[in-house]
């Protein structure tokens, strides 16, 4: 009440004290001649005094007099926000990435109680799941846990999705939402009798993110019909927007994991895995029944297990629980947290940067202002109360600061992830947690920035003074400036020596033409048998000449791994090594030297001859003449026809197999006129279905260096402005000469380091790093299509 | 303050004059600096810098509340009348007063 009675005390100010003044003439009169009691303004001060907390209007009363003395400075106060804000806004958009990633708690309900479960077995090594019988066995009789998941990846091709772009899809059990607690933000999740293995029903949940872009957030999507791989689908829901999902990458579609089949009728091994229990393709995660710890779990576990894999008589499993900080973003359970902690550091140093900045301008100011400071202390102002008017203005500042910088991350992360054209597998947005950062990140500004020039400037003048302050914070800044500029003319250094350097064959003039076939009627014979005709029909234009087939193009996304071992090996030691399927045609159109032996003949089958690359031939017979010898891959010698030169698109060993595997075929082109129009004719004649787009390769490769390029605008764009920065500091302070040589020869040193034999190395190693860095953050991990 | 008789009053013994004073029905500022004066032959003189902070107090706490009307010399002046809260905190400040009284003459006899 009494609170109340206050507040309304405040907002009716004005009326109350008139009223006040009118009692108190009142009084007055009454008295006529009459001496007065006391002295009128102190009896009205007092009275007014009851209403408002003296301490609170002292300090609105600083905050005016701040406010004007900004406004009457507005050079000064515009200077000193923009370089706060900005030194702000980078930080925290920076923490906004940083808090998303390494922060921000998984949003399902109660993680803590879900636990993922492997099985480690010897045979399949890189797949530590489980199949779809044993998940269905363990559902029916583990008691250990309140509920199961289990869900498998893979893209999926929208229909309302422009050319070949593929949507990152999970095929997950019926009670995925159910069990982990996701409130849908529209519909529901899966029910049983849609995941039902036998009749399967074709119904989707959208990630908000897609539903947003794609439906404008209809609220009327639920119940609608898209087309997946040309099978219509019925959206049942739409996850909230904080749901990106169980694995470390960024989900947009989920469907019953019984329609994978369906999905994936070109990969032969696709159509009897939800049988098979010998697939441990499931990737399975449990919630911890109440009471459960995780070892009586795990017993549970490994009892069923090893029924299961008795009754199939399949080798047994151990079973490992592990908690659920593998299944998304979630605190410490991204190996991109050092790295993004040690850039953080360098957009603190921007931070300490820009307050030495303003606490230079701010002396400055103090040194103008000494006659104000003078005077109010000789009105009696104590030197407390002076500096607390001077911290004043330094708050309001980094308020202003800090708001700057909360627009600023409001629109960065958004905009640099916009240009790299990739949605990120975290929510970059600020929330609460980001705000209240941003404010402290401002009052920590506020204090290292205004407290020693407040301090200072308010001190009693000595002939000399003892600490050179300025001279201190000019020396922090300059080494500060030179570490950022240093870093960024580094990397810029770098990306140019990525962008610029030989690729090891030639991209300019190549066009790659890509292939879409309708997954739902293409299986893996119609692909080869496509890809075998698509090859004679192009053979037979001389105008194409030289063109070639390929199951990935350079710079391409997208890795093919196979199984290797060298003869008189165990399997048990296999590596996996990249593998790209060619046309003979293909070292051809991109001028790749083959260094030794032969290139493929038309007749040579896939899987019996191949050529290696460089690396691959150093890796595996070192200074023997790999041509001749022979790798195994499974239970299939196959023989080293020849030596490729290595390209700076793949660094690893790299082998080239004949044509002959279930991939859409890219095909490869030396740019002229009408030479894309007629493999697209081509296609056409052999399927009107076939959907067919064309892209010069360049453009694969700006795409592969786009993390890469975006680090090093955003290092270029600090680097810029902490010199700018300097180059006001130093105008405004008109310090002596050698100081101001000093600082600028510092900066333009930097950024012209002479480029040296011996430092090519590093260098390559920061872009390669940035961008893998890049690469890391915005994808979670590359994706894999499953060996043929 | 320093120099007003007021403050050689018991503290918070203005607050208990004033309600009680109001009491008796609404009245003004300086009806009720008045009537202390009168009851108190002349002992206690208010003045308006005690009296008026004191009145704002009760205004706060709700002990009194005030409005405006026309006094016998037909000025606008602000009567300020006792309220629910007011009573109360009357009877208890009294009951307080006097055992405060009691122990002083403890003290003193």
């Amino acid at each position: 009440m009494r609170l109340f009675r206050r507040l309304r005390y405040w907002l009716q100010a004005s009326r109350h004290q008139a009223e006040l003044s009118e009692e108190l003439e009142f009084h007055r009169a009454m008295l006529d001649d009459a001496p007065s009691l006391g002295n009128t303004t102190r009896a009205r001060e007092d009275a007014r005094a009851v209403w408002i907390w003296p301490w609170l209007e002292s300090v609105m009363q600083d905050v005016r007099y701040a406010l004007r003395n900004l406004r009457a400075h507005p050079g000064f106060a515009s200077v000193a926000i923009l370089a706060l804000g900005c030194a702000i806004g980078l930080n925290t958009s920076f923490f906004t990435v940083f808090e998303a990633v390494a922060i921000r708690p998984w949003p399902v309900k109660d993680a803590r109680r879900i636990v993922r479960i492997f099985s480690l077995n010897t045979h399949h090594m890189d797949a530590p799941g489980f199949s779809v019988p044993e998940f269905h066995y363990f559902e029916e009789h583990a008691h250990s846990f309140a509920g199961m998941i289990a869900a498998i990846d893979g893209g999926v091709h929208f229909g309302f999705e422009p050319f070949g772009k593929v949507t990152t899809a999970m095929f997950v059990d019926a009670g995925h939402f159910r069990v982990l607690g996701v409130n849908m933000a529209l519909g529901r999740g899966f029910v049983p009798e849609e995941n039902r293995v036998e009749a399967p029903e074709h119904v989707i949940v959208l990630s908000f993110t897609l539903w947003r872009d794609h439906f404008g957030s209809d609220p009327e999507t639920v119940g609608r019909t898209v087309r997946v791989e040309d099978i219509p689908f019925t959206v049942v829901g739409v996850a909230p927007e904080d749901f990106l999902g169980t694995s470390q990458g960024r989900e947009d579609a989920w469907l019953p994991f019984a329609v994978f089949p369906e999905m994936n009728s070109n990969q032969g091994w696709a159509r009897a895995w939800v049988r098979d229990p010998d697939r441990p393709s499931l990737v399975v995660a449990g919630r911890l029944a109440p009471g459960i710890t995780r070892t009586e779990a795990h017993a549970e576990l490994d009892g069923l297990s090893r029924q299961f894999h008795a009754q199939f008589k399949l080798d047994p499993v151990r079973i490992v629980l592990a908690d659920s900080t593998m299944m998304a973003a979630q605190p410490g359970g991204n190996g991109a947290v050092p790295v993004l902690a040690l850039m953080f550091a360098g957009v603190t140093l921007i931070v300490l940067l820009a307050c030495a900045n303003v606490g230079n301008l701010l002396i400055s100011r103090a040194a103008a202002r000494r006659l104000e400071i003078e005077t109010r202390r000789a009105l009696g102002a104590s030197r407390a109360r002076i500096v607390r008017q001077l911290m004043t203005e330094s708050v309001l500042l980094s308020l202003a600061a800090s708001a700057l910088g909360i627009a600023f991350a409001y629109r960065l992360p958004d905009l640099v992830v916009r240009r790299l054209g990739e949605a990120p597998p975290v929510l970059l947005k600020p929330d609460l947690i980001v705000l209240a950062y941003a404010l402290a990140l401002g009052m920590f500004c506020c204090l290292t920035f205004g407290l020693a020039p407040a301090l200072h400037g308010t001190g009693i003048r000595k002939q000399r003074a003892r600490l050179p302050l300025r001279s201190v914070l000019l020396a922090a800044q300059v080494a500060m400036s030179v570490v950022l500029l240093t870093s960024a003319a580094l990397l810029l250094e770098g990306v140019r020596h990525f962008r610029t350097r030989d690729p090891g064959f030639s991209f300019r003039d190549v066009a790659v033409v890509s292939l879409e076939l309708p997954a739902g009627s293409y299986n893996r014979a119609r692909i080869t048998d496509f890809t075998t005709h698509l090859l004679t029909e192009l053979n037979g234009l001389p105008a194409l000449q030289p063109f070639a087939l390929c199951s990935q193009e350079p710079w391409s996304n997208s890795i093919w791994e196979l199984p290797l071992r060298l003869p008189g090996e165990d399997r048990s030691v296999e590596r996996a090594v990249t593998a790209l399927a060619v046309s003979p045609g293909y070292f051809d159109v991109l001028r790749l030297p083959i260094l030794a032996g032969r290139n493929f003949d038309p007749g040579d089958k896939a899987n019996t001859v191949i050529l290696v690359n460089q690396s691959m031939a150093r890796h595996c017979w070192r200074d023997q003449n790999p041509v001749g010898k022979t790798i195994m891959f499974m239970q299939l010698p196959m023989e080293v026809i020849g030596v490729v030169r290595d390209t700076l698109d793949r660094a690893e060993p790299v082998f080239y197999q004949p044509l002959g595997v279930p991939f859409p075929p890219k095909v490869l082109v030396r740019t002229a006129p009408g030479v894309v129009e007629a493999v697209a004719a081509t296609v056409q004649r052999l399927d009107k279905r076939v959907r067919t787009e064309a892209k010069p390769l360049s453009e694969s490769m700006a795409r592969a260096a786009a993390p890469a390029r975006i680090g090093a605008q955003l290092a270029a764009a600090r680097g810029v402005r902490a010199r700018a920065s300097d180059h006001w500091d130093f105008r405004r302070l008109r310090l002596h000469r050698s100081a101001a040589n000093q600082g600028n020869r510092h900066p333009h040193g930097a950024g012209s380091a002479p480029a040296t034999g011996d430092r090519a190395r590093p260098r390559r190693h920061v872009a390669s790093r940035s961008y893998r860095l890049g690469r890391r953050i915005l994808r979670g991990r590359r994706r894999r299509p499953p060996a043929g | 303050m320093g120099t007003d008789k007021s403050s050689e009053l018991l503290p918070g013994t203005l607050d208990l004059l004033v309600l009680k004073t109001v009491a008796r029905g609404r009245m003004h500022g300086y009806g009720i600096a008045q009537h202390l004066k009168l009851l108190s032959d002349d002992v206690l003189q208010v003045g308006e810098s005690s009296l008026y902070p004191a009145l704002q107090r009760l205004l706060l706490n709700g002990y009194v509340e005030a409005e405006w009307g026309i006094s016998e010399n037909n000025r606008r002046a602000r009567y300020y009348t006792l309220t629910p809260a007011g009573k109360k905190r009357l009877s208890e400040e009294r009951k307080e007063f006097a055992r405060m009284v009691l122990a002083i003459q403890k003290v003193l006899a």
